[in-house]
């Protein structure tokens, strides 16, 4: 069976999983990752124990992104995209590299063009298994986007590592099966009345997620200084009919929890409020660490309407308050709002040509073609061991259809 | 019905409601209507509550309470609210399970007034004549306004335009605004001597045929005065 070759779509934590279960079989493969840093959202999470496992599975990407550089018979591809993608007797598959590389050989993470570059498109990787660390993102690269000639980022490098190809370089390649993992997208929460994009100190928990991950502490973006109040703003983009997103993200409730405790282990001086509609304690392990938190925590029953600037540079969160149920300011100085999983956005046409339904929700459904596997939260929300275990079905389901 | 006092749940019936047409069915209680309601807190009242009783099919314990005449049918709720729930159109239809002897004092007495002379206020058609020519003299004695006066059930004119009761009694000034602003620009308009009230309360009493008999008579002075157009600033 070792000449058998399985494309999987999406470098994050379920795509990585799918490889390394798949090499199992003796099943090699090629990850696609259109990010320069593999590992999905999960690899910019930070590491949320106190003083014990809190279980947010974090280590569990970066143990499987290692697994998958050091394995001989997976071939991962960031920076590169599916281009086209056609079933024949295999499927061929074209790919197309980014227009920007940085050679993992030559470069010695020194971070010049990191530094140089004026757009912000080189960006730091997230973990020690980006090879190289540093990555340039194409959508705001003015290569790609405006035509430019820039070449600040190659002239600043010391080690020659950067080169620009005039065109995306395009690879052609076969594969027996795919495995479509190409994950989420998190909700935009631009047009929520909480002022994201307005003020510097409202973020998403993604961002605060990669905040703690790089930093480790939670420093309010206007002023890069510990925040003594933080607001957590849960349900922002989920169970919400208005904009077609019924489902609840099941991740979130878990992922404030965990980081305000972590914020609160490392900073007790730190205030943390759960503005929250019910606690969805999603997972065999909420149990062993919910108590503490609800003990840890100020937990306010009701989703914020409105979040305006106070005068001191601080921000106002308008919310009714519990027991008296009239409506408030208080005042908090970070606020972090738990984004949705909704839809990945930007695939439709690789998904049409795999023959994958995509029901009303967005999310996918099945292929009609029986070459062709779902795995992770491309299906739906799920957490990084939900990921993780989808992973390892798809593989085996993958497998056994090479198998035949 | 203080927040803290128990609801007897044996009249919990959770079909009883089900043909009303709010989703009330879908809320989440996540309280978004709470957080951005001018009143919530005021005698206990959270929208949440009042949407939940209803959906349990406690509307006679929620047609009882105060909540809904607390509510100003303003409508935020609505726009906050993430489940497309009808609120404010669920508090009118609460407030109309009320007996009328029931219905707080002042609306139920305008809205019969209305309904008995025309206009909240029971303004004879001459005091109303009277007080309309005077606000428009006024007007005239200011620059760049001489000469001007208010078409009263001026047939075929292009545009009806109802007034706002408050508007010949305590805030005759607000008159002027929208009159200025009809001379400066042309507009062939007029008022109705009857029936020019634009208020009608009864929907904030859950009076639906009210409501229908207020429309009907503007409808009906548009089709006296051949009109087309109307203005019904409410």
């Amino acid at each position: 069976m070792t000449e058998k070759r399985v494309l999987i779509i999406g470098g994050g934590v379920a795509g990585l999983t799918t490889a390394l279960e798949l090499t199992r079989f003796g099943i090699e493969s090629d990850i696609v990752e259109k990010s320069p840093f593999a590992g999905g959202h999960g690899i910019q999470f930070a590491c949320k124990a106190t003083d014990r496992c809190v279980k947010c599975g974090a280590c569990v990407v970066e143990e499987k992104l290692r697994d998958v550089c050091a394995h001989p018979g997976i071939r991962l591809l960031a920076a590169t995209e599916v281009m086209s993608i056609e079933k024949k007797s295999r499927f061929s598959v074209t790919l197309r590299r980014s227009p920007v590389s940085i050679d993992p050989a030559a470069c010695n993470d020194c971070g010049a063009c990191f530094t140089a570059c004026p757009e912000g498109a080189v960006q730091q990787g997230f973990s020690a298994a980006h090879n190289p660390f540093y990555g340039a993102m194409e959508d705001r690269c003015s290569r790609s986007s405006g035509g430019s000639s820039c070449t600040i980022c190659r002239d600043a490098c010391p080690q020659q590592a950067i080169s620009f190809s005039p065109e995306p370089a395009v690879e052609e390649t076969a594969a027996d099966a795919v495995i479509a993992a190409y994950g989420f997208t998190p909700f935009a929460p631009i047009d929520k009345p909480y002022g994201y994009g307005m003020f510097d100190d409202v973020v998403t928990n993604l961002e605060l997620e990669r905040m703690l991950r790089r930093k480790g502490l939670p420093l309010r973006p206007s002023n890069n200084a510990l925040p003594e109040k933080i607001a957590f703003i849960q349900c922002v983009g989920s169970r919400d009919a208005k904009r077609g997103h019924l489902w609840c993200s099941k991740i979130c409730c878990g992922s404030a929890l965990r980081l305000a405790g972590l914020i609160r282990h490392r900073h007790p001086q730190i205030e943390a409020t759960v503005f929250y509609i019910d606690i969805q304690t999603f997972g065999k392990d909420f149990d062993t660490v919910y108590p503490k938190y609800q003990e840890d925590l100020r937990f306010v029953r009701a989703i914020p309407a409105d979040v305006l600037a106070a005068d001191d540079g601080g921000l106002k969160v308008v919310y009714a308050a519990d027991g008296t149920h009239e409506s408030r300011e208080e005042e908090f100085d970070l606020v972090s709002l738990s984004v949705g999983i909704t839809p990945c956005t930007g695939a439709e046409k690789t998904l049409s040509a795999l023959g994958i339904d995509q029901p009303e929700n967005g999310f996918s459904g099945a292929s009609r073609d029986p070459g062709v596997f779902l795995a992770g939260a491309a299906t739906g929300p799920m957490s990084i061991a939900e990921s993780v275990a989808d992973a390892g079905r798809a593989a085996i389901e993958a497998a056994a259809y090479l198998a035949q | 019905m203080p927040s803290s006092e128990p609801i007897e749940l044996t009249s919990l019936d959770l079909a009883r409601c089900r043909s009303w047409p709010y989703s009330q069915d879908h809320c989440v209680t996540c309280g978004l209507c709470a957080s951005s309601c001018p009143v919530s807190g005021v005698d206990g009242f959270d929208p949440r509550k009042l949407i939940r009783l209803i959906s349990l099919g406690l509307d006679e314990a929620a047609a009882e309470s105060r909540w809904p005449w607390i509510c100003t049918l303003c409508g935020k709720c609505e726009n906050a609210c993430p489940m497309e729930i009808d609120i404010a159109d669920a508090v009118r239809r609460v407030r109309s399970l009320r007996d009328r002897d029931q219905v707080p004092g002042i609306l139920q007495q305008g809205l019969e007034a209305a309904l008995e002379a025309g206009n909240n206020l029971r303004l004879p058609t001459e005091d109303f004549i009277f007080i309309i020519e005077d606000v428009a003299e006024e007007v005239a004695e200011e620059p760049g306004f001489e000469g001007f006066t208010a078409p009263i059930d001026k047939k075929g004119a292009r545009l009806l335009t109802t007034i706002h009761n408050k508007l010949v009694n305590t805030h005759t000034e607000d008159l002027k605004h929208w009159w200025k602003i009809f001379h400066a620009a042309g507009e062939d308009w007029t008022i109705s001597s009857v029936n020019w009230e634009g208020t009608s309360w009864g929907y904030f009493t859950g009076d639906d045929r009210a409501i229908k008999t207020m429309a009907g008579r503007i409808v009906e002075q548009m089709e006296t005065l051949s009109i087309n157009t109307l203005l019904w600033p409410e």
